[in-house]
């Protein structure tokens, strides 16, 4: 058979080093090129991507250098210190603890529960509407039934409820009890672009060809709703560090020996935090506000690389 | 034997409907064909839109599930998934689609979309499987600096052929063709098809040639089976299809091909306008009450036409074919 090819084409074996170093020089670029262009091309993102990894690598490493326990003793003599005073730069709060480590502590808590929330959540809710979107019929509707009846659980209540009842909790399990609620949006989300993707010739073209049903879905439906799949994640890691940060402000997230930014910003509950101890909660809060805004630019600039008709870097 | 054996296929929709979402009615897409595929011919499927024929091209690759009837290769019916595994199936039959972008996956590189069928049933090693992609690109024409390219970054006409080369990448024994050119314009349209014609001579491939576009189906097939409301209606050569048309259907088919002799404009009208008042008027005569085409009837060994057979007869006389 492969003869049959030999026979009708002039390509042999001989030429297949100088076809293949010709096609790699006529390669178009690939993605993470495109992306990268697009960050060149607009300067408030590249600013906020280097916000963002340079704090989260600066909270990772910093954090490993605290030690959270002897930092969280109270200390009665530094009560309320002002920023700039005693050692302190960010000052102190009630208990004479040092703001500027109980926010790199904290932040290190908060972000590594809402990766750990965006990766879990994620990933499940994406497999969840993929598998759910192209397959349809008998299995598309128990999967949405299912999905149907977590929808209908009173998410918050549920959570406060789970842990309460849970004796010893830390972050990491506190990190599965968010994940069991928050994947149904994206599920959904990811259905309904693969209901139509599902529908089109490549798919059919890849059945002819005897690919797989989970190589279909993963290798050829995935990569094509990977733009979605993308703002999906950065604007739900977003929006995570605030799932973790309003339940801890309730007082049902983190326990109290804990720092996250959570805590930290309940401080605000009191009136008088609020007016004239300022820097037990501003710097936080602040702190998410960035944060948020520059994942939500950059969220914006991976979306534009995904779409080649409202691209702005140079075209390669 | 013949390649392909198609027996009464059936393909019907269900139609749901009340409170209960109960099946209340169907959809008859395809609705009992029969029709044999030769090694080597080109056999063409005729129809307007919605008279079933992409179906059954679907069907025969496996892509559509069938209601009822059989579909035969090798003795086995294909229409029962194992059955397609355990041969193969898709080795040896393979599909060429309509929409030339869409048929491509817009993420993956030319290599990768070419490699999937070599990928999946021949196994070979990264060079040999990089110099078939490369022998295939050249048998289509295409330059080897296509390989990291994208289909996006090609026209039509090349995406076109892409297609071909994929679908003949694991030198296929049949391949359906879907209105292959339709999307295509006439100078690209005869650029395909003569690469298309070019392969089954090198490679002696049987088509499934799926059109609307009569003047195409004559470039191309040696039979052709004229389709409607998923019913067969006329089955014959090109001689018998295209010199001594029987049913009213095929008889408006032909004249609707576009005529460029301008002087002659006035006859063509006419005669348009007869065939017309023909279909208007005798409607009845050439479908049954339902509206439904007829069980076919053989006129002669190569003919058949569905109409109640004293017409047939009477028919084909009045258009001097010899009787069988």
């Amino acid at each position: 058979m492969a003869e049959n090819f030999e026979q009708h084409s002039d390509i042999s074996a001989a030429d297949l080093a100088r076809l293949n170093q010709e096609a790699q020089a006529e390669a178009t670029p690939s993605t993470a090129k495109i992306i990268w262009n697009e960050f060149k091309a607009d300067k408030p993102a590249m600013a906020a991507l280097i916000i963002v990894v340079g704090f989260i690598v600066f909270v990772m490493i910093g954090a490993l250098f605290i030690n959270t326990p002897k930092m969280m003793e109270t200390n009665i003599m530094d009560y309320f210190d002002k920023p700039f005073t005693a050692g302190f730069w960010l000052g102190a709060d009630s208990g004479g603890r040092s703001v500027a480590k109980q926010l790199i502590v904290g932040s290190r808590n908060s972000i590594g529960i809402a990766i750990g929330l965006t990766v879990i959540s994620s990933t499940f809710g994406i497999a969840w509407g993929l598998i759910s979107g192209y397959f349809s019929g008998y299995i598309d509707w128990g999967m949405q039934r299912v999905y149907d009846f977590m929808m209908m659980l009173p998410m918050t209540m549920m959570i406060i409820v789970l842990v309460t009842i849970i004796p010893h909790y830390n972050s990491v399990s506190l990190t599965f009890i968010f994940s069991i609620f928050y994947w149904e949006g994206t599920s959904r989300l990811i259905r309904s672009r693969t209901l139509a993707e599902t529908q089109k010739d490549y798919v059919a073209a890849s059945k002819t060809s005897g690919t797989n049903h989970w190589k279909i879905i993963f290798k050829e439906i995935m990569p094509n709703i990977s733009s979605l799949i993308i703002v999906d994640c950065t604007l739900s890691f977003a929006e995570n560090i605030g799932v973790e940060t309003g339940l801890s402000y309730l007082g049902f997230g983190l326990p109290n020996q804990t720092p996250s930014l959570g805590t930290m910003i309940a401080n605000a509950n009191d009136p008088s935090n609020i007016t004239l101890y300022w820097w037990t909660w501003l710097p936080a809060a602040l702190e998410i506000v960035v944060l948020c805004l520059s994942i939500s630019y950059i969220g914006q600039v991976l979306r534009r690389a995904a779409d080649a008709s409202q691209r702005q870097g140079a075209a390669d | 034997m013949s390649l392909i054996e198609i027996k009464d296929l059936k393909v019907h929709y269900p139609i749901r409907s009340g409170f209960w979402n109960r099946v209340t009615d169907s959809v008859k897409a395809v609705d009992g064909i029969t029709f044999n595929i030769e090694a080597g011919e080109t056999y063409g499927l005729v129809g307007e839109s919605g008279s079933g024929k992409s179906t059954t091209g679907k069907s025969v690759v496996g892509l559509e599930k069938v209601t009822s009837g059989s579909i035969l290769y090798n003795g086995k019916d294909i229409t029962k998934k194992e059955n397609r595994r355990k041969l193969d199936y898709n080795r040896d039959v393979q599909m060429i689609f309509q929409d030339s972008l869409s048929s491509l996956n817009p993420r993956k590189r030319i290599e990768d979309i070419i490699a999937e069928p070599l990928r999946n049933f021949e196994h070979l090693s990264k060079d040999d499987e990089k110099l078939r992609v490369l022998q295939l690109l050249n048998i289509v024409g295409l330059d080897a600096d296509a390989l990291y390219k994208y289909p996006h970054q090609f026209s039509g006409g090349q995406r076109q052929r892409i297609g071909v080369a994929r679908a003949v990448a694991t030198n296929p024994k049949l391949i359906i063709a879907d209105e292959p050119v339709s999307a295509l314009d006439l100078s690209v349209q005869a650029q395909v098809l003569n690469f298309m014609k070019k392969i089954q001579r090198e490679f002696g491939i049987s088509y499934l040639f799926i059109s609307h576009d009569l003047g195409v189906v004559r470039h191309m097939c040696n039979n052709i089976a004229i389709m409607n409301r998923g019913r067969l209606v006329e089955i014959g050569t090109r001689e018998d299809i295209y010199n001594h048309p029987l049913h009213i259907y095929t008889k408006r088919l032909l004249a609707a091909i576009p005529e460029t002799n301008v002087n002659q404009r006035a006859a063509h009208r006419a005669s348009r306008l007869a065939v017309e008042k023909i279909y208007e008027d005798q409607q009845s005569k050439y479908y049954d009450e339902d509206g439904m085409a007829y069980p076919l009837v053989q006129v002669s060994p190569t003919h058949s036409v569905a109409l109640p057979e004293a017409i047939a007869k009477q028919l084909a006389s009045q258009e001097g074919e010899v009787q069988a």
